[in-house]
């Protein structure tokens, strides 16, 4: 069991990963999945900070990418770091399963990036 | 099918409107149109309202049956349609599609939004909600952070610089200034935003790569169009707008599960479709109005609807190809980045600003002159939910 809890399905008729859910492959339309979790590193596929930030954050800015995992999962996160500088695409990322943001006074956790892993 | 014609056509100065609730915008913005059409005293056989955040940011909902009773336009059929930022387009084909199955003969459709009562913050986490529930809207992404997302890929695999972003901002707030609907009526000065130390403080990323002119303003506004048969437009004795092509496509919910994050594949379609059922292709096309909510979407949506090739709208751009007198115009009314982006309404004030176009009633430093063919496109969520028109001319 990988330490991110986030379900990917694979579907068994033709192989291609999703993430979130869908009902039928994205692909070639099997309605057949096996599960499975992001695993190993990420190599990041693009990023952005962004400063104007929506309800429910107190942050003054969030950096935002897309990580692909080494079995295929690709998912967004934050990437937790204090500016951009280091950033580049294709780097490694160590994936983490941390607080995201508070609603209700309690932590959400998701995927949170950790840069050259 | 039966052809469809553009009988009247209205718009509201989108901006802030402060005084106007949501009814009164979409009410004047119909009320223009129908006596744009000549039915200022008539009756249509059905209403569509493109809203996207009436139950979210007025707390009202049913918006066409309220239109309906409003404008006085009992017992006419009367639809609300959410399709986020696609709504006024969407809106737009469902009455289309009315007309041309034979069932209506006369539609009103209006689009509106007001979003400026709410705080920014809320106003950007109420256009964040079209991101996906769970594997992208938690982590704080807005729209502004995935088109930054996607301009970091487009800089990367297409060349695009922010020399080329520029040259979008710099034309459009100039066609702003000319456009009285406009929201920002600015001129940009380069140097300010640009070239100058001083275009850290005037100009500070928003999402980057992306800076807070790559990006269109929150606004309020309206827009509406009454569309008609053939046989009705050709009673008036002067030329008419028919629409002559319609597209739509839809793409994953998710930026991360494109193959090509950087492949707007829902434009390339709708673009498609719209020009193979008018008969007519890309080269033919006198004025655009292309979906800028940010920069880069100016040029991506350029090349992918087929005017230049990959990786060649930006320079195109930067060229002065795009602009009043070039190769192709676009934006002509400043765009969603100076008219303004009511999300609601964005959809049918292009297809009304085409309109304008088309029946050469804009001022010279507006109008491209002789034009007989327009393309719209209408981009929802981060390009999961396209639609584009071509719209055509007729003379009497």
């Amino acid at each position: 069991m990988s330490d991110i809890p986030i379900t990917a399905y694979k579907c068994k008729k033709c192989g291609k990963i999703h993430y979130p859910f869908h009902d039928r492959c994205l692909k070639c339309r099997a309605r057949e999945f096996e599960t499975l979790h992001p695993a190993g590193q990420a190599k990041l596929l693009t990023f952005t900070q962004i400063f104007n930030l929506p309800w429910g954050f107190d942050e003054r800015f969030l950096i935002i990418g897309i990580g692909e995992f080494e079995n295929g999962v690709k998912a967004m996160g934050q990437i937790q770091a204090d500016d951009i500088a280091g950033l580049k695409l294709g780097m490694k990322l160590k994936p983490t399963w941390a607080p995201i943001r508070r609603v209700y006074d309690e932590n959400v956790y998701g995927l949170k990036f950790v840069p050259g892993a | 099918m039966r052809d469809v014609a553009i009988l009247g056509v209205g718009m509201l100065p989108f901006g802030r409107r402060d005084e106007d609730t949501l009814m009164d915008m979409l009410a004047y913005a119909s009320m223009k149109a129908l006596d744009d059409a000549g039915l200022g005293n008539g009756s249509v056989d059905a209403v569509y309202v493109a809203n996207m955040g009436g139950g979210m940011l007025q707390h009202q909902t049913s918006i066409a049956s309220s239109l309906v009773d409003r404008l006085s336009l009992l017992p006419a059929a009367a639809e609300t349609i959410e399709n986020g930022p696609a709504s006024g387009a969407s809106a737009v084909k469902n009455g289309m599609l009315a007309i041309a199955s034979g069932y209506y003969d006369t539609v009103l459709v209006a689009g509106g939004e007001k979003m400026r009562e709410v705080t920014g913050w809320r106003a950007t986490d109420f256009v964040a909600t079209m991101t996906h529930p769970q594997a992208e809207y938690p982590y704080g992404i807005t729209l502004p952070g995935m088109a930054g997302m996607f301009t970091r890929l487009y800089m990367e695999k297409h060349g695009v610089t922010r020399e080329h972003l520029l040259a979008i901002s710099l034309k459009n707030q100039e066609m702003g200034t000319r456009n009285p609907y406009a929201h920002v009526e600015m001129a940009l000065d380069r140097e300010g935003i640009y070239d100058s130390p001083h275009a850290v403080v005037n100009n500070p990323v928003a999402a980057d790569p992306l800076h807070l002119y790559d990006l269109c303003p929150v606004s309020d506004g309206a827009a509406a169009v009454v569309l008609c048969t053939v046989e009705q437009a050709k009673q008036r004795a002067k030329p008419y707008v028919v629409i002559a092509g319609f597209g739509q496509a839809t793409d994953t919910h998710t930026l991360a599960e494109r193959e090509d994050p950087t492949d707007l594949k829902a434009v390339t379609l709708a673009a498609q479709k719209a020009f193979a059922m008018a008969k007519l292709k890309p080269s033919d096309v006198s004025v655009a109005e292309l979906h800028d909510a940010f920069t880069i979407l100016e040029i991506a949506e350029s090349e992918h609807v087929g005017f230049f090739k990959k990786g060649e709208g930006g320079k195109a751009a930067a060229a002065g190809k795009t602009r009043l007198g070039g190769q192709i115009p676009i934006n002509l009314s400043g765009g969603l980045k100076a008219r303004g982006h009511p999300v609601g309404a964005t959809g049918v004030a292009q297809v009304v600003d085409i309109v304008w176009q088309l029946r050469h009633e804009l001022p010279e430093n507006r109008q491209v002159k002789n034009a007989t063919v327009g393309l719209t496109v209408n981009f929802g969520g981060f390009g999961n939910n396209v639609l584009a028109f071509v719209l055509k001319r007729v003379e009497a």
